[in-house]
């Protein structure tokens, strides 16, 4: 089942005088519980994809489904909404709240939700925090915090509304080797355990190792599709495009 | 129309919903983002302060004018025959009231009432060697006097010693040009009730000074039995109702009409008095300048709150975009930052309150010292009143600015492109 199906899509910035095709022509479909990693040198499009699955981009033209939903016609307002319910979010950057503590910044999704009460909230909190291991640092605000904790305070925020999606723009990006694999490895145990789907960008080579789906992007198309069965990676290569259609591209 | 007030309906079952929550989260921010609230906070304290000092004194000012006219001259109600104060002056003897009745009596059994002092008014010539001037005279019963006339200072001699003495005190300006001084005889000269003319011979027995520099120029005063005797009557023109306290006239004065219940009286509070017509007009002079100051406040309020707000937003665009990727809708945010507006407007005022009344403790502790206000006699010296009315204006006026000034800077951070205001965290 494909929990997120774009459907040639094409996102174009202005920059100036000209248009810039940050993404051309993208048509994708990834299952329910993969963990997958979208790869890519830098500028080729990881992070415009990934924000229009997060619902926070719209395509210039295409079609998105997010969780059964078309995105297309939707008002912010909904996708708004579906954003609360569907998606959960990690940063490159942590991005938690530094004027709540590390409990509140994990509460602050939840606290939209009409149908959960105090205690219902203390009480996903609590095993947020414990999932990601940081029950001790509940009080504690970002910036008592190192990088690896509050990405894994990021991570238990991004949790905590049982999203169907979590999505990751480069989350190890800002962290030391070492503290990076841990974050990686709470992940994909994550991901074992509640079947969530994780999709996160990445140019690091031993992050894509962690990954059971691959796909490879360049100068805004998608060029490698990869599955890995039992250690071994099974690699699709995606045609070229036709000569003109990328006359429009990079030269 | 409907469709407004549906509108507005929406937006107050939403706010009964959101409002703890929005609360709860601008406190924290403005709480923990110690210095850049703190700016915002000094620069409204500093607003609120001022306006408290600044109208406190000038309420201050009235209030020591209104006591000292209500107590030195025309007390809190005055009683006369109906007519008296339109046409009382050209016919001052189609106006008598007896001196004692019944209703007089009723009157003094009102709990809220001090003293009641007849007087009866009247006109005419005073003579010394060889100057004549006119005179304002009133007749007066000394011992119910003591109490109305707190205001009236007796710079030279002694005040009237009984009601039948055969003396007078003089206003200071009237004295001055009469050229007469404490124990000289002098002789009033005036029109009886029988239209002939009614003299007699009177021993000064002091010089007085009123708030009222013109009043003080033409009055004098003489004890209400040789008053009486002049002008050859029994009756007088007004009795003035002094009440222990000037909040209590309104009140009052409906029970007295009530109870009292005689039609060919008139029951004429202060404030309608040709004697207030002074205080009313500086009232409405100082509330025209308190009107101005309560503006240049609200601006400061504006532009210090705009400032950091807008600066907020600025910085915390990133925290924004990332509330939006959470889920928060644009009305979530705008509501946020314009609770962070008005908390901050409230903290900022509850500082300037505390602040405005411990100085104006201190201000009042040191005094003002004032020059003679023109029309008055003597300088004083000035105090600040800060009273539950003006604390209640600064509070709505602060809270209130505060939200129109945070309008601009959350609609604008409601607008942001998620995407965009991400970026900013790099
Ligand atoms: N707001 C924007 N305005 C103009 N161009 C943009 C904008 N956002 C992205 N682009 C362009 O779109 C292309 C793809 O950008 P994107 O951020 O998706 O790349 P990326 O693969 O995430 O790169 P990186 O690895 O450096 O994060 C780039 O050429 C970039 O310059
Ligand atoms: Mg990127």
């Amino acid at each position: 089942m494909s929990i997120v199906v774009l459907e040639h899509v094409t996102k174009e910035y202005r920059l100036g005088e000209h248009m810039v095709r940050a993404l051309d022509d993208v048509s994708l479909s990834i299952e329910s519980g993969v963990f997958l990693a979208i790869a890519g040198p830098s500028g080729s499009g990881k992070s415009t994809i990934l924000n229009i699955i997060g619902c926070i981009d719209t395509p210039s033209s295409g079609k998105v489904h997010v969780a059964g939903h078309d995105v297309s016609g939707q008002n912010p307002d909904q996708l708004a909404s579906l954003r609360a319910r569907t998606i959960g979010f990690i940063f490159q950057t942590f991005n938690l709240l530094p004027v709540l503590t590390a409990a509140e910044n994990v509460e602050y999704p939840l606290l939209q939700m009409e149908e959960l009460d105090r205690e219902d909230r203390k009480e996903r909190v609590q095993e947020m925090l414990e999932l990601v291991q940081l029950s001790k640092y509940a009080k504690h605000r970002p910036n008592q915090l190192s990088g690896g904790q509050r990405q894994r305070v990021a991570i238990a925020r991004a949790l905590v509304t049982k999203p169907d999606i979590v999505l990751a723009d480069e989350p190890t990006a800002n962290l030391d080797h070492k503290t990076g694999e841990g974050i990686l490895a709470l992940m994909r145990e994550i991901n074992r355990k509640l079947r969530t789907t994780f999709i996160f960008s990445t140019h690091d080579k031993k992050v894509i190792d962690a990954a059971d789906r691959l796909i490879g992007v360049e100068d805004g198309t998608v060029r490698l599709l990869g599955v890995r069965k039992e250690g071994q990676w099974a690699i699709t290569n995606v045609a070229r495009k036709a000569p003109a259609a990328q006359a429009q591209g990079k030269p | 129309m409907s469709r407004l007030r549906e509108r507005l309906q929406d937006w107050f079952d939403e706010w009964k919903k959101t409002a703890r929550l929005d609360y709860w989260l601008a406190l924290r921010s403005v709480t923990r983002q110690g210095r850049r609230s703190a700016i915002g906070l000094v620069a409204i304290a500093a607003g609120v302060v001022s306006m408290l000092l600044a109208a406190g004194f000038f309420e201050w000012n009235y209030n020591g004018q209104r006591e000292a006219t209500i107590r030195s001259r025309i007390g809190h109600i005055e009683v006369v025959r109906k007519g008296y104060m339109d046409a009382g002056a050209a016919d001052p003897f189609g106006y008598l009231i007896p001196e004692h009745s019944p209703a007089r009596k009723l009157i003094e059994t009102f709990p809220q009432v001090d003293t009641l002092a007849p007087r009866l008014s009247f006109n005419g010539l005073i003579s010394l060697g060889e100057s004549t001037i006119s005179f304002l005279g009133e007749g007066v019963d000394p011992d119910r006097e003591k109490k109305l006339s707190g205001a009236l200072t007796i710079l030279q001699g002694q005040n009237l010693s009984s009601s039948d003495a055969k003396e007078v005190i003089l206003g200071q300006g009237l004295a001055q040009t009469l050229g007469a001084k404490v124990g000289q005889n002098v002789v009033l000269l005036t029109n009886t009730k029988s239209r002939g003319i009614g003299a007699v011979e009177v021993r000064v027995a002091g010089i007085f000074s009123t708030v009222t520099k013109a009043y003080d120029d033409y009055a004098l005063r003489l004890p209400l039995r040789t008053a009486q005797q002049l002008l050859k009557t029994d009756g007088v023109h007004m009795w003035l109702v002094l009440l222990h306290e000037t909040s209590q006239t309104d009140s009052t004065l409906e029970k007295m009409r009530e109870k009292v219940g005689d039609d060919s009286l008139q029951f004429v509070p202060w404030y309608d008095t040709a004697a207030a017509d002074l205080y009313n007009k500086t009232v409405e002079l100082f509330s025209r300048q308190v009107f101005v100051v309560k503006v240049m406040i609200a601006i400061i309020i504006i532009l210090s709150i705009t400032n950091t707000m807008t600066t907020a937003v600025r910085e915390r665009t990133a925290e924004i975009g990332t509330c939006m990727a959470l889920g928060d809708t644009r009305r979530t945010v705008m509501r946020r930052f314009l609770a962070e507006g008005v908390v901050m407007g409230l903290a900022g005022c509850i500082v300037g309150v505390i602040a405005g009344l411990i100085l104006a403790r201190v201000i009042t502790a040191i005094g003002i010292p004032m020059p003679p206000p023109p029309g008055m006699a003597q300088g004083y010296i000035a105090g600040i009143l800060v009273t539950p009315r003006l604390v209640f204006d600064a509070v709505v006026l602060s809270v209130v600015t505060a939200f129109i000034a945070g309008l601009y800077p959350a609609w604008k951070a409601s607008r942001l492109e998620i995407v965009d205001a991400l970026r900013h965290a790099r």
